[in-house]
């Protein structure tokens, strides 16, 4: 084993028991500020391994993506939600947890399966493209353009939808408050009532 | 579609016009920099304070009559006199005077109204102290004269934006032979005397 | 082109001579470009407190430091020995382990990022690649360190700074990805080192601000918005949210929030070298005054001196961007947060793709001048 391979296996060891850890702490922490944070470090040390496999393009795409958009956005609405819920005890939890644990079981079981089933060996012959990022691009417009494209469609309509719920309107320059009656909430503007979107 | 068009070439003119004020803000800040500082640093130099500076007041023992009008006249009643009648001479002795510099305002009132002049203002300012009763002064020490800024050699006067000459606005590096604007009283003086010159008329 | 000097390979080869093996001279060089990064970035920050101290003063016709070392010079050293001196307070009922990680997670992206800043053909850490795109995905990360600390702060103005932050930064990373996507497409690569190859060879007409103007001015307005300089930095506006996420720090967490943010700054600037201004390319073409003076391309004076006129080239470049930006900070105020959201997503963002796609149809009708 010389230096670079020793490196690489001490790195994967690393990276692979805090990709477990932190992904267990995501589930099991009570604060959900905790499991946020850790979910940013799951995908730091995801984009980690992808650099492990020389897929640094992938990887810096994986940060840019999960961690600065996804992971922050996440914090986000967290930080901004300030209300405290009591837990309810809901009749009937049994089936929720019992569903749970199925799905998780046969998502294991399928997981598991597809690991011992895979031929894992590598066709080395094959040349390593040079610029990988030439490659995807091609790829991206030929034989993916289909998911490619759903998938901007599906941005695009999270983006319309975050606009149509955050929209606001308000009615300015109205004459509110009347001397005797009940006046209206001071530092708020009316709100327009919204129409139903058809 | 016109409307729309002059809408995006109006945000345009606006958008351009913002760069230029933005542009002509740079302009001022980067003027600025090729200006002196301004700044007097102070131990190693100093402003000659202007003739009409109200800094510490000077106490003549001698000279007061302990009237106590400066007490009338303070806003807040502040010199403290001390004075017994003496029935010898049938006259006022002071025994002791004292004003509180920290908490006087320096209105220089008790100077305005002092009948026998013993009340002056200095231009010193320079009056900290580690405890705050060290600058409750009493006879002997307003009696003290400041030392002249102008006679320290450790420091550099700067002269005053009233003793500059005209048009100058920072003292710095200025020669000592300019003289500050306008006419100094002794040729006001000379001016005024119609015997001497006959000028005047 | 010349292969320059290979620092590694002279290293190694250096360290072979003395009986050490090749394996180990290589492990003894590891630390040596990550040691030197640290420490250039850290003197760059040094010298642009400096700066930032001199050039406010002058601009406001003050003196600025005078006493510390010759014209004050050592001032930035002096503040930064007594952060570290200062004890280390943690708030009470704030989140211990958040508190401290924040700070952390702010510098290290960014002391990172200085691996893909070239001064040379050969001067940089590490030639990745992907280039530019690990700055803007390394950036992305300080968002939530940012978050970290303001939500451990226990304190209502940390919490709101730190939002703010978030929100800046990720509505300004956009503009900027814009602007270096213009770049890149010219260059067909995202290497830096790519990048300045491709606007060398004609002097200053070479450079991509002729091609890219308004790419500069978007970077430029993005790069400032994600430094939290003024006019954008609200996230410490210390006149109405105290000083935002860092209130509560002090000691050596604050002075790693404070050595961020000018590292940024720099790192900023020298990337508005590298991209739009040529990077180490001097206006006169050095390599063909050697040819013409017959002088070897292997002549180890004409290569240090052509990386020394690299590294000082980079340098002027990055530092008058710097000063452009200390001489903003006292000419413009404080934006709002609407008109600073208003400025990324409703001008910045379609005027970069605008640019985006001018610069596309450029590329395709005059291949030769577009980087075909």
């Amino acid at each position: 084993m010389n230096l670079g391979e020793g490196v690489q296996f001490v790195s994967f060891i690393v990276l692979a028991v805090m990709m477990i850890g932190a992904a267990l702490g995501v589930v099991l922490f009570e604060k959900i500020v905790y499991s946020a944070f850790l979910l940013g470090a799951v995908f730091m040390s995801i984009a980690g391994l992808y650099v492990l496999q020389n897929a640094d393009f992938v990887a810096a795409a994986q940060i840019l993506i999960y961690v600065g958009a996804v992971n922050v956005l996440i914090l986000f609405a967290i930080m901004l939600v300030n209300k405290k819920e009591d837990y309810v005890p809901v009749a009937g939890r049994w089936i929720r947890k019992a569903a749970a644990a199925f799905v998780s079981a046969g998502l294991f079981a399928l997981l598991t399966t597809m690991l011992l089933r895979t031929d894992w060996k590598i066709d080395l012959s094959v040349p390593l493209p040079s610029l990988p990022i030439e490659v995807m691009g091609e790829h991206f417009f030929s034989d993916f353009l289909l998911p490619f494209e759903l998938a901007s469609v599906l941005l695009l309509m999270a983006l319309i939808g975050a606009v149509v719920l955050a929209r606001k309107e308000t009615i300015m320059g109205e004459e509110t408050a009347i001397v005797g009656e009940t006046p209206a909430p001071v530092l708020e503007l009316p709100e327009r009532p919204r129409e139903p979107v058809a | 579609m016109l409307k729309f068009l002059n809408k995006v070439g109006d945000y345009a003119k606006e958008s351009v016009q913002a760069a230029k004020y933005i542009g002509q803000g740079l302009s001022v800040t980067f003027d600025h920099m090729r200006r002196r500082p301004i700044t007097v640093q102070y131990p190693y130099e100093k402003l000659i304070p202007s003739e009409r500076f109200r800094g510490r007041i000077h106490f003549e023992f001698d000279k007061c009559i302990s009237c106590e009008v400066c007490v009338r006249v303070c806003p807040i009643n502040l010199p403290v006199v001390d004075w017994e009648f003496n029935k010898e001479l049938k006259k006022k002795q002071l025994k002791h005077y004292s004003i509180d510099f920290g908490v006087c305002i320096f209105c220089a009132n008790c100077v305005e109204y002092c009948p026998t002049n013993c009340l002056s203002v200095t231009e010193e300012y320079e009056l900290s102290t580690f405890d705050r009763h060290e600058l409750n002064f009493d006879s002997v020490a307003m009696g003290r004269l400041p030392y002249k800024v102008t006679d320290d050699p450790m420091v550099t006067p700067i002269r005053e934006f009233a003793y500059l000459p005209e048009g100058v606005i920072d003292g710095h590096d200025l020669p000592s032979d300019r003289q500050r604007a306008g006419q100094r009283p002794e040729e006001i003086a000379k001016e005024n005397t119609p015997s001497s010159s006959g000028s005047a008329s | 082109m010349n292969p320059g000097i290979d620092l590694q390979q002279r290293f190694t080869e250096t360290l072979t001579s003395f009986n050490i093996p090749s394996g180990a001279a290589k492990a003894i060089w590891m630390p040596v470009p990550m040691l030197l990064m640290i420490f250039g970035a850290t003197v760059g920050v040094l010298v642009s407190v400096w700066l930032e101290r001199k050039i406010s003063a002058a601009a406001q016709q003050r003196i600025g430091p005078e006493f510390i070392g010759p014209l004050g010079i050592l001032a930035p050293v002096a503040d930064g020995i007594k952060l570290i001196f200062k004890e280390d307070v943690v708030p009470a009922n704030s989140d211990p382990w958040l508190f401290t990680l924040g700070p952390a997670i702010v510098v290290i992206p960014v002391f990172l990022s200085y691996l893909i800043v070239p001064f040379g053909e050969n001067l940089l850490v590490s030639n990745v690649g992907i280039g530019i795109f690990l700055w803007i995905s390394l950036s992305s990360i300080v968002p939530i360190g940012l978050l970290m600390s303001g939500y451990s702060s226990n304190n209502k103005y940390s919490l709101l700074g730190g939002l703010r932050a978030a929100a800046q930064s990720i509505s300004y990373e956009i503009p900027l990805a814009l602007a270096v996507l213009a770049i890149a497409m010219m260059s067909n690569s995202l290497s830096t080192v790519d990048i300045v190859e491709q606007q060398s060879g004609y002097g200053i007409l070479g450079w991509n601000v002729w091609r890219q103007p308004i790419g500069l001015l978007l970077f430029w307005v993005s790069a400032l918005a994600e430094c939290e300089r003024i006019p954008f930095d609200l996230p410490e506006a210390e006149e109405e949210i105290v000083a935002g996420y860092q209130t509560e720090y002090s000691g050596m967490k604050f002075a790693l929030f404070y050595l961020g943010s000018y590292v940024n700054l720099v790192l900023s600037s020298l990337l508005v070298a590298v991209l739009y201004f040529g990077g180490w390319d001097f206006p006169i073409p050095i390599e063909q005054l050697a040819k013409l003076l017959h002088i070897s391309p292997d002549n180890p004076i004409l290569q240090v001196a052509t990386a020394s006129l690299g590294i000082t080239m980079t340098l002027l470049k990055a530092y008058f961007f710097l000063f452009l930006a200390i001489l903003m900070r006292w000419t413009v105020p404080r934006v709002r947060i609407d008109q600073l959201l208003d400025l990324g997503w409703k001008f910045l963002l379609p005027v970069g793709l605008v640019n985006l796609l001018v610069t596309a149809g450029l590329k395709l009708a005059f291949p030769f001048a577009f980087g075909g």
